[in-house]
This record gives structure tokens, sequence and C-alpha cells, in this order.
């Protein structure tokens, strides 16, 4: 199944301005309608491997279920079964690293992916990077972070404005890595033409406000190489306080999984 | 470690380390800092800890809690900030609180035991949403030296309208945008977004790549005729 004639995706990573390495990683695959973001933490240049490892794992896995045929969806579970598969083998080999090699001590990593499928998109995700999704020019977040922040609002501790001045910014709830089981959190919604889906590591929306962001998606939203580029440039406008990854996926067409003969021919949905 | 120096007229009175996870701060002597004034409720405010941030809470007290001379019901904590119960202040020193950037590499913490921040048994309904604005305070204004830009419309659809290019992007052209100017720390810049006729500055067609704009300078984007100008 290629999505390319259905979807535009294009992705950036980039260090930003004040920090020395990126331990951001993105794997984006428009044949498989595949996008993985990860933000790594922890010691010296670990993040950075506990990044690329879950990228690269979660990308592998689906990508090698996907070559031998998955077929139609088991119910509506299939998509969220392989995500929720492919995490788990990425968190496990993350944790044996961590815990097996001394430089690797206390590494881990955020993830947030999408996988387009038969009209759907499933997201999973754990920790602080985020997805959101520009619908008829009205900016949403699909994905509520796994961080101290957050809990503090839910809590009624402060109140969401108050996130702002909040020195919690850095702390996450939930990373792989860092236990042998990793709880993710994945739902399922439907995918709809001209949709944009924006996955980003906290570099973006640390630095630059959801208005902005919605802003740039609007005006920028038939050049969606230039809309990842723009946003990254308006992040290190802002000062760059840390590593920036974006990932754009716009939805040209629908990309139904099989077209029934009736359906062919009399150009309803199957 | 985070402190409040305590004075009363100017004068100090005591040195208090945040160490617990609730301190509390009233005229009770079970309080970690007790005040013995009138002016003060018996069980006044408190200072819960939840990760890096220190949270003032006043507990519905008589005469109400004050930081930098508002009063306040619940608030974040900054390094400097004054806060004042009664007639006494007590200045919060937290050298890791700055209210800029903090930007500390990203940690994993567990996630809290919430039984132990109840405050008086009390249920606290947060807000369930989605979307918190994590971005800093000063995210939203690209930090600029240079005046405001303009572009007026000297032609086409746009003519006699004045645009003032005052967020990050400005879209011109259809919707869906054929061009977009970006205000940058160095100036205003316009870049070619979608549509078969690129831009054109001065009689002269852009590329793909952003192009400085300077004062008066003549731009055309589609059949729209423009001016930018710096105010």
């Amino acid at each position: 199944m290629k999505l390319k004639h259905a979807l535009t995706v294009s992705c950036a990573s980039d260090a930003g301005l004040v920090r020395n390495f990126n331990e951001d990683s993105v794997v984006a695959d428009d044949d498989f309608g595949l996008v993985v973001l990860a933000d790594g933490m922890g010691g010296y240049k670990a993040g950075d491997v506990a990044s690329g490892m879950a990228t690269m794992i979660i990308g592998n896995e689906l990508k090698e279920k996907f070559a031998k045929g998955v077929g139609k969806s088991n119910g509506v579970d299939l998509e969220t079964e392989l995500l929720r598969d492919a995490v788990t083998r990425a968190n496990q080999a993350i944790y044996h690293a961590a815990h097996n090699k001394s430089q690797f001590q206390g590494m881990g990593t955020t993830v947030v992916i999408t996988l387009f499928r038969d009209n759907v998109v499933t997201i999973a995700h754990a920790g602080d990077s985020r997805l959101y999704r520009l619908r008829e020019d009205k900016l949403q977040q699909l994905t509520t972070d796994h961080s101290l922040l957050q809990e503090q609002v839910q809590l009624g501790l402060i109140s969401a404005e108050d996130a702002r001045v909040s020195h919690n910014r850095n702390l996450v709830t939930r990373a792989l890595g860092v236990s042998q089981a990793i709880a993710v959190d994945i739902r399922q919604e439907r995918a709809l033409p001209g949709d944009i889906y924006l996955l980003c590591s906290d570099g973006l929306n640390d630095m630059v406000d959801d208005a902005d962001i919605e802003l740039a998606m609007v005006a920028i939203k038939e050049n969606i190489p230039l809309l990842v580029q723009q946003l990254v440039i308006m992040a290190n406008d802002n000062g760059g306080h840390d590593n920036i990854s974006v990932a754009a996926i716009k939805i040209e067409k629908p990309f139904p999984l099989r077209t029934s003969f009736f359906a062919r021919w009399f150009g309803a949905a199957a | 470690m985070a402190k409040l120096v305590l004075s009363l007229n100017g004068s100090v009175l005591g040195n208090y380390f945040l160490e617990k996870e609730r301190f509390s701060i009233g005229r009770k002597p079970a309080c970690d800092i007790q005040i013995n004034d009138q002016g003060v409720s018996k069980e006044h405010a408190i200072i819960l800890t939840v990760g890096n941030d220190q949270i003032l809470e006043d507990l519905d007290s008589t005469n109400g809690t004050q930081i930098n001379g508002q009063g306040t019901k619940r608030q974040i904590l900054q390094n400097g900030d004054v806060i004042e119960v009664g007639r006494y202040r007590l200045k919060y020193v937290n050298q890791k609180a700055m209210p800029d950037m903090d930007f500390d590499k990203t940690l994993m913490i567990p996630a809290f035991d919430r039984t132990k921040l109840s405050v008086d048994g009390a249920e606290k309904t947060g807000e369930d949403t989605a979307s918190i604005s994590t971005a800093v305070a000063n995210a939203r204004n690209v930090k600029t030296v240079f005046p405001l830009g303009v572009v007026r419309g000297i032609g086409g659809t746009v003519m006699g309208r004045e645009i003032e290019l005052v967020r990050a992007i400005t879209p011109l052209g259809k919707p869906g945008g054929s061009a977009i100017i970006s205000r940058r720390p160095g100036g205003y810049y316009i870049t070619y977004v979608a549509g078969k006729k690129h831009p054109v500055v001065n009689g002269k067609s852009i590329g793909e790549a952003p192009v400085a704009l300077d004062n008066l300078d003549q731009i055309e984007v589609g059949s729209d005729k423009l001016q930018f100008y710096l105010k």
C-alpha cells in the first residue's frame, strides 16, 4: 500500500541556538504513511542514542510487518496493536541498553507516532512530544502531554495560563527506556482531505505560541516543506533554547485500504 | 535550595528553607513559619513544592495574601517575589526559579503522589484540558529593534488597504497564500509559498529563497501590487 499519492510529508530537525547537538530523531515514510518523532534525554549524547533507537526500531518493526502483509483490520484495533507492540519493543531495547552500558545509563526518550491507514490516523505517544491537527484553519492539540506541568494543571494546582511561568516544563512523567514497561496512549481519528497533522518536540511548542503555529499552518498550508522550515525558523527566532523537530503530513486525498468493485464503478465509498 | 526571608518594616527576622512539600504560614504554632500577629490568619497560606515549582496558595485568609503588591489566590513563585502576609514580608529566593527561560535538560520523574498535595482533604477540580500553553512568555513577540513594517495596497484587489506587519507571519495573495512576509529579528522577509507566479520585488521575480525587504520596496503578489514601508 503506497500512500505517496495521498499524503504530503515533510520533516525537519534542528539543534536550536543553545544546545551543541541534537538529541531529537525523526523518521518519516510516505509509502507507509508513518511518522515517528522522538526527543531523547540523559547523559552525554545518550539522549541521541535513545531517540535514534526509538525511531529506528519503531519504523523498522512496522515496515517489516507491513511488508509481510498485515491484511485487513481484525476489527478496528489492528493498527493500535501494531503501534503498541512496536513501542513496547523499542522501550525494552532502550531499557536494556541503558542498563547494560554505563555510558547509556539514565537515557530515555519521548515518542509521538502517526500511522495513516484506511482513512484513519492512529496516534501513539509517551512523554511531552506533541501532535497537532489543523482542520478548517483551526489548530487542535490531539495529544495530552505526559508531563508534570500537565498534571499540575489537571489537578488544579495551577491554571493553563500559569503554565507559561512554570519551571517544570522539562519534567516528563513518561519516557521510553526508563522502566521495563511503558504505558503508551493510543487513539484513532478519521483523517480528512485538507487536514494537516503536525508532530513536534517541545523545542517548537515551548518557543512558539500555539496561535503562531496556527498562523503559520494556515498561511503556508500549500507548501508543506516550507511550513516545516518556517516553524523551525520561528522557534530559533524566539530563542531556540532546545532542539526543534517538526514533521507535517497533509492529507491530499482519501486513502481507503481497498476500493470495492462497486465503489469503483459507482464512485461510492466501500 | 529555595528560601524565604521574613522581615518586618525592613528588618530581617529569619530565613526559612522550603524543604517540605507542604510548607505552611500562619498564626498557629504548628505552622512552619509562625507569625504571631492579629493580621495573620491561623492558617494563612501554604507553599506547595511540585517538581521545580513552588506554588503559593492563600488558604482563604481573612486579610489575603499579596505577591509583589497584587492579591493572589494561587501563584507560581518566581525568584525575588515578595509575599506579603499582614504587615510581614517574605522574600522568595530561588536562583533556579527565574521568570524567563530556564531550559534545563529534560528529566524523567515519576508522577507525583497526589494525596500529599490535597489541601485539608479538599478535592481539587483542575482543568481537564489537552492544550496547555507551555510557550514561554516571550515566545509571542520576536524581539525587534527596527520600526514596524507596513504594506500598503497600490494596485489590484488590495488597493488602498494597509496591513501592519505585527505578527510573525503575514500571508499575502489568495487564501492559502502565495507568499508570506515574515517578521524576524533581522527585519522583514518575503517568501514564495505556492502558485504559478512567484512574487515580484522591485520588478524582479523572486525564487524559492526568502528575500529581505527594504523600505519602499514594491511587491507584486498575483495581481496585487503593494508597497512595503517602515513606520
